[in-house]
């Protein structure tokens, strides 16, 4: 497996916000992460890769809760490790579902809120979960809520005093749609105002929907980071399959064929599925072909564009 | 961060905690049985202050509902959260470890305190109070114990706790084995065993037993301090190091 560094990755010409160089950590024989480097700056950016692919070592690892075995990891331009006044600019949604049963939604991100040592706390903890949605069970304990409401209070909890760096560990666990949709967009808010967000998710979708940058985790190693259409587009030796809709598929198909980017094409549910080794060339061939040929385009679609498409690759690499 | 703003948060998350939990119930039903035992005493008539405190105060109390209270309740601090990853939501705050280790510690051992104090000091009323001057010397003594042994317990195995998951074994083992077994054959073990400490503190309030092994009360404070302190030193340094666990993906 590759590192494959993306020249579209965020990197801010300031200090990043997160930075790993060469980041590992091992438990004993086994390693969790391996030489793992990347730099984050403002924006949502997607933590993606299977179970145990070592998404939350990575994220302990930045909030503070486990060493590096070798290599750095800064936030904010310093090693969080040991160091607990770096929290006042850190907001963490931890994996594990746990929050205080007995506490309401309310007191528990108000438990929060003061432990930042918030000034007016109360207010932040009215403010925390109104945009998390929840000002309707905020005086319910949390043990009544639903898994969803509970990574909702957590959320709020996390973000109660207006992090610089939020991390998330798979925050959209047991939110029905709509909160999940609710809940990107507030992302995305948090991210247009210049915070840094690194979620992670084994789910693609997700991913997909709010970050446009991913870093993909398999095995312990950075599989890819960037955007994750230009993984894709980097992955050359990977089939790409082409949905084309024109006015002549029969001819557009013949004349196609002579070209060596394609190597398969297939007249099917009225329309033409071309696969090609060389996404760039296939899209400067469809223009002269289809011109040459005398047929017009109707739609030009990446059949599997989808992250899905792009995990599956790199996982099976 | 208003540091003892910190501490009495999570003092008072922490004895919700501790008082929601259904060994806390437990508990209280153990600590009624010695009261009912000196109501059996005082409705027998019984006045030898000696064999009672000898039966009740040293073979129950001391000797096990102290500790185990104290145990229960200061492994139970920080178990209960790392057991269910909660402990994260103290480790992600901008506060200092050693606020952490101290608000658990006076909650755990808060808790320990009433509870044994209380079963103590009605057990005492009920049936040392009306022998005079030395029953209420004795009550104070055992109350004392009381007090310093569940901060001793508490502390210790609280800060054990931190170092692993069976902290509670271990604190049962140390009841039963170390000062219930080796430190009656070996008195040199006084200066190691908080049950010595408790009934050494006791001792400055009346001498009941006429033991030569047992510490005197100023020694026993001394070491009962020391302990306290360096558990707590300990604690705080090891939550500053703290890994969670589970972190295996």
């Amino acid at each position: 497996m590759t590192v494959q560094n993306v020249e579209s990755m965020p990197g801010p010409a300031a200090a990043p916000a997160i930075e790993l160089v060469n980041a590992a950590r091992w438990y004993g024989n086994v390693v969790a992460v391996n030489d793992v480097s990347f730099a984050l700056g403002p924006g949502v950016t997607g933590l993606l890769g299977p179970n145990g692919a070592g998404k939350t070592t990575l994220l302990h690892m930045l909030a503070g809760f486990l060493a590096p075995s070798a290599g750095t990891v800064h936030v904010l331009g310093r090693s969080p490790h040991r160091d607990p006044s770096v929290y006042r600019q850190i907001g963490l949604v931890p994996e594990r579902e746990a929050v205080y049963p007995f506490l309401t939604g309310f007191e528990y991100v108000r438990f929060n809120a003061r432990l930042q040592g918030m000034a007016d706390a109360d207010a932040a903890s009215r403010r925390a979960i109104s945009l998390v949605g929840l000002d309707d069970a905020a005086d319910r304990a949390i043990g009544t809520y639903s898994k969803g409401m509970r990574q909702r209070a957590k959320v709020a909890g996390a973000l109660v005093h207006d992090p610089q760096v939020l991390l998330l560990d798979e925050p959209f666990n047991g939110m029905d749609p709509r909160q999940r949709l609710a809940m990107m967009d507030l992302l995305g808010q948090m991210a247009e105002a210049g915070r840094t967000i690194l979620f992670s998710s084994h789910i693609l979708e997700e991913v997909e929907r709010i970050g446009t940058e991913i870093l993909v985790m398999v095995s312990g190693r950075l599989a890819a980071s960037g955007d994750f259409r230009a993984i894709r587009a980097l992955m050359t030796d990977r089939p790409h399959t082409i949905k084309i809709r024109s006015s002549d598929d029969r001819r557009l198909a013949t004349a196609l064929m002579a070209d060596p980017a394609v190597f398969a094409v297939e007249l099917k549910d009225g329309s033409l599925a071309v696969q090609t080794a060389h996404l760039s060339t296939f899209r400067r061939l469809i223009a002269g072909a289809s011109r040459a040929a005398g047929v017009r385009l109707v739609e030009v679609v990446s059949a599997d564009e989808s992250l899905e498409s792009v995990f599956d690759y790199l996982v099976r690499r | 961060m208003n540091t003892v703003a910190a501490v009495r948060d999570i003092a008072g998350v922490t004895l919700r905690q501790l008082l929601g939990r259904r060994r806390t119930v437990l508990l209280v039903l153990l600590s009624v049985v010695p009261i009912l035992l000196a109501a059996a005493f005082r409705a027998a008539g019984e006045t030898d202050i000696q064999r009672f405190t000898r039966i009740v105060f040293d073979g129950l109390y001391v000797a096990i509902l102290l500790p185990l209270v104290a145990v229960l309740f200061g492994t139970g601090a920080f178990g209960a959260e790392i057991e269910d990853g909660t402990i994260v939501y103290l480790l992600a705050k901008p506060i200092p470890r050693a606020a952490v280790v101290i608000a658990k510690a006076l909650s755990a051992a808060g808790v320990a305190i009433v509870l044994t104090v209380a079963s103590a000091g009605l057990a005492g009323v009920i049936e040392l109070l009306p022998a005079g001057p030395d029953g209420q010397a004795a009550t104070l003594g055992y109350i004392a114990a009381m007090a310093v042994g569940s901060v001793c317990y508490a502390t210790l195995f609280l800060a054990l706790s931190l170092f692993t998951r069976r902290a509670l074994v271990i604190g049962i083992g140390y009841m039963l084995v170390w000062e219930g077994g080796l430190s009656s054959l070996l008195p040199g073990i006084a200066n190691l065993s908080i049950r010595q400490y408790s009934l050494g503190v006791a001792d400055a309030f009346i001498q009941l037993h006429k033991d030569p092994a047992r510490l005197t009360p100023g020694t026993a404070m001394t070491l009962a301090v020391i302990l306290v302190v360096v558990a707590m030193v300990v604690a705080s340094w090891r939550l500053m190091r703290f890994e969670l666990p589970g972190s295996s993906d």
